[in-house]
């Protein structure tokens, strides 16, 4: 039984850098992954084999860090914040940029865009953040983040789409521009 | 912009995040495959992607985080210095 807990220890690069994600402090996020192990450890007859060890993990995680929360009073973020529609590439089309003729990686590395990802990350609020670093960063599928954070596989897909949208948006202010204005949904 | 943009551009996310059926992802990849504005929108969203997640995975455990976790594995764990 012991020695399958090294099954456990090869994520442990994955549990940090999103530790780092939702703590923002190296300090906090240290401490929250050895909370992480300890439980992980105490508990781990509780794992059932074959089932995926890395979701199983990201639930004690972000258990860890919700009760944490709740513990030690911390800026207030708002739960769920109403989105307005925004992609970059639409803002550039819209004020004239020929994207159409540019690669992705042109319009983003050569325009600014690409260089304050973490910190734009780390600024989103809460429950927007976990789903992106889970989907986008730890490749959770929809319904293995839904499990882990114990939510409806929609409210997965539109905390996704809507802090997708607010990182770009975040993007666009880093890169210096003004701020960009909402712009009607589906305005083509 | 026509109702097959639309559609496309509404299963953008489950395509790039690969949560759509096959017959999503064929009809989804038709549309692309036809319709350039499209498919510049999706080459870009699909490169944000992965930008997200190439500037977050540079962040890598300290060794003194990864050889506590190796030692709580044979069960002569530190206890933990301070509780938070
Ligand atoms: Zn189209």
């Amino acid at each position: 039984m012991d020695s399958d807990f090294s099954l456990f220890e090869r994520h442990v690069d994955a549990l940090y850098r999103s530790a780092l994600r939702l703590t923002r402090k190296p300090e906090d996020a240290e401490d929250l992954v050895q909370e992480t192990y300890l439980r992980a450890y105490r508990y781990r007859n509780r794992f059932k084999p074959g089932t995926n060890e890395k979701a199983w993990l990201f639930t004690i995680m972000t258990n860890v860090f919700r009760n944490r929360l709740r513990q030690r009073p911390a800026p207030t973020e708002p739960l769920d914040q109403p989105g307005t529609d925004f992609s970059i590439y639409d803002q550039l089309r819209r004020e004239g940029m020929p994207v159409h003729l540019m690669s992705p990686e042109e319009i983003i590395v050569e325009r600014g865009f690409g260089d304050e990802v973490k910190h734009a990350l780390e600024e989103l609020p809460l429950p927007m953040r976990m789903v992106v670093v889970l989907v986008d960063v730890e490749d959770f599928s929809y319904k293995e983040v839904a499990s882990i954070l114990g939510i409806k596989i929609g409210t997965v897909m539109s905390r996704l789409h809507r802090g997708r949208q607010a990182l770009q948006k975040k993007l666009w202010e880093y890169s210096g521009r003004p701020k960009a204005r909402p712009v009607a949904v589906g305005a083509h | 912009m026509g109702d097959h943009c639309e559609q496309t551009m509404r299963k953008l996310s489950g395509y790039i995040d690969r949560e759509l059926s096959d017959a999503e992802v064929r009809s989804v990849k038709a549309h692309l495959d036809d319709c350039p504005p499209c498919d510049k929108v999706f080459d870009f969203q699909a490169e944000m992607k992965r930008l997200v997640r190439r500037e977050c995975c540079t962040d890598d455990a300290p060794a003194r985080l990864r050889d506590w976790v190796r030692q709580l594995a044979t069960e002569k764990a530190p206890a933990r210095d301070q509780e938070a």
